[in-house]
């Protein structure tokens, strides 16, 4: 990596640093905020996580250089979404179960 | 015996041994931080009240409010790591190793400094009686706070390591020595990236 290269990395990486200072104090100002429907705090919760991601990637893509990786490491990274996603997904699946059950008893 | 591909990159992965490694590492750890938060999901969807009122009819609700500064604090701290952990690989890049010294130190301090305020924090709610047993919210929030400073304690034995003995190898090896510093800087930014899905989940949507 040349010079130039480096120091256009620095400045890069001085504004991530900025973007999530903004994105933490967003966070927290927006936890006070009353985002509330039917008195179900979904919306407060669809923010956070929201922001949550927006600031996980800007760590993962500029931090951990997963902007400019190889495939393999995408293909890694994409099989474990999916089972991530399969694991976040299991505990929804055993609330549509508990439900059918009372509908059925 | 020298061993292969510690800094040449494999001609099938186009990635050098430890970079693979790490990424595979993650990947586990993605999946044991994933397996909790979906614990989380499960218990908090059957909880008729977040966070449930413990034994001894409190909740621990008004003292969240309370640690959000130190919870936001730490976030900071954290992010500041990160930054100073990518700065530290390109101080090596750049072969400034006065620049790569501090910046590691900076690291290790914010580190230090995170630990230090999860501490009082840990204190004050133990001694207040929230303790994991009190509640559910309390069992998970020691549960994935004490696991990410598992991780925070074994980044600092790392960091501590590659900031003084490890360091020999610069004058040795320096390609393969600035490689190690990318690997464990990407185990670094993820343990940040961990926290910062543990901030909002654990003190702020309650």
């Amino acid at each position: 990596m040349s010079v130039k290269d480096m120091s256009h990395h620095i400045a890069n990486y001085r504004n991530i640093f900025i973007y999530l200072l903004i994105g933490t104090a967003l966070t927290v100002i927006a936890s006070y905020m009353d985002f509330n429907v039917q008195d179900s705090i979904a919306g407060a919760i669809f923010v956070g996580l929201l922001i949550a991601c927006i600031k996980g990637y800007l760590v993962a893509a500029n931090f951990m250089h997963l902007n400019s990786e190889k495939k393999i490491i995408y293909w890694i990274l994409l099989l474990t979404v999916f089972f991530l996603a399969l694991l976040l997904f299991i505990p929804l699946l055993w609330d549509l179960n508990n439900m059918s059950n009372q509908i059925n008893y | 015996m020298e061993i292969p591909y510690n800094v040449e990159l494999r001609e099938d992965t186009g990635l050098y041994n430890s970079k693979l490694g790490i990424w595979l590492f993650l990947a586990s750890e993605i999946m044991l931080f994933g397996g909790l938060f979906s614990a989380y999901i499960l218990l908090r969807t059957g909880a008729p009240v977040w966070p449930p009122i413990g034994a001894d009819g409190h909740s621990v609700l008004h003292m969240l409010k309370e640690t959000v500064p130190h919870a936001t604090f730490n976030t900071i701290v954290l992010i500041g790591s990160s930054v100073t952990m990518v700065m530290a690989w390109v101080s090596l890049k750049q072969k400034e190793l006065s620049k790569y010294k501090m910046y590691m130190g900076i690291t290790i301090a914010c580190a230090c400094i995170f630990l230090i305020v999860k501490y009082f924090e840990y204190s004050h709610k133990i001694h207040e009686g929230f303790v994991p047993a009190h509640d559910t919210y309390m069992a998970l929030y020691f549960t994935l706070t004490g696991l990410h400073g598992l991780h925070i304690i074994g980044g600092i034995i790392v960091l501590a390591y590659f900031w003084g003995p490890g360091f020999k190898m610069w004058g040795l090896e320096p390609e393969r020595f600035t490689n190690r510093i990318e690997v464990v800087g990407l185990y670094w930014h993820f343990v940040d990236l961990v926290w910062i899905f543990l901030f909002p989940v654990l003190y702020l949507l309650n």
